[in-house]
């Protein structure tokens, strides 16, 4: 077992009896990845998602800076967006 | 933003990675862990690259984990060459330490030079602009303040999940969507 590393969890079946599924989690991937970098933002960006209202802040994705800054060819357009703004105002929340 | 640049892209060769600066412990923001986690995110999208296999192998030989940072630069920009854009967001870097801050803008200034096709996002107080221009002469900038439209809608939204509904009538209901909006509008 690669390294040791066993999860185990309960599952009901349709009999509602409790068995237990051993599952070797820690894949070679698994283990340079998380090597790789311990910090997950996709976690983050799960309540982000949820707790955002869409809608909100849409004029700054319809502006043309916006649009030629995604859009435009490699070398007619400066590379780095820079969105500020004053705490609380929607940064993190901008859709 | 990061789910508007996934739906814009919509491509295979269009990669969005992304990153929050916020709630990081100042262990975690290291850079290596930050730029590990884009060279993460990059390498979720296929193959482990062969070269990143081979540096966790030889590190898993020896003591003392995590090699250096200028690994990740150039890995990312190997995986970047074989895209044709890459969208890397970071937010709330404000949140990160100047050390950190500077540590991290040296490196996407070096995978914005090597790598045409990259493309940062970076959000933050107004205050970190100066920063940022130290190692980017040139940003596009955009100052996000609410619209009145957007806090009328984020009103609406909250007072429709009022967890004390009885306590609400029209009267209140339009005192609040009067004045919240106008204070705001003026800070």
């Amino acid at each position: 077992m690669a390294a040791g590393n066993v999860n185990s969890f309960n599952v009901l079946t349709n009999h509602n009896n409790i068995v237990n599924i051993i599952t070797e989690t820690d894949t070679e991937e698994d283990q340079i990845l998380q090597w790789l970098s311990p910090l997950e933002p996709q976690r983050r960006h799960q309540a982000v998602r949820t707790g955002r209202l869409d809608g909100i802040g849409n004029w700054v994705l319809e502006a043309n800076k916006f649009k030629e800054w995604s859009g435009g060819k490699d070398d007619s357009v400066e590379p780095l967006l820079f969105c500020c703004g004053s705490p609380g105002v929607g940064k993190t929340y901008l859709r | 933003m990061i789910d508007r640049l996934c739906d814009q892209a919509g491509r295979k060769d269009i990669a969005v990675v992304g990153l929050y600066c916020d709630f990081l412990s100042h262990q975690e923001q290291s850079t290596t862990n930050v730029l590990g986690a884009i060279l993460k995110q990059l390498s979720r999208r296929g193959e482990i690259p062969k070269d990143i296999r081979e540096a966790f192998q030889k590190a898993r030989e020896e003591f003392g984990g995590r090699g250096l940072q200028l690994f990740d630069q150039v890995e990312i920009m190997k995986i970047t060459a074989s895209l044709s854009r890459v969208f890397i967001c970071i937010d709330a870097l404000d949140e990160s330490t100047p050390q950190h801050r500077q540590e991290l803008l040296q490196s996407l200034q070096e995978i914005v030079r090597g790598s045409r096709n990259t493309r940062i996002f970076l959000t933050g107080r107004p205050h970190i602009e100066d920063e940022i221009m130290r190692r980017f002469s040139k940003v596009v900038r955009i100052h996000l303040s609410p619209t009145q439209g957007d806090i009328e809608s984020y009103l609406e939204m909250k007072l429709s999940r009022d967890t004390d509904p009885y306590a609400m009538d029209d009267e209140l209901r339009a005192d609040i969507m009067r004045v919240i909006p106008e204070k705001t509008s003026k800070m």
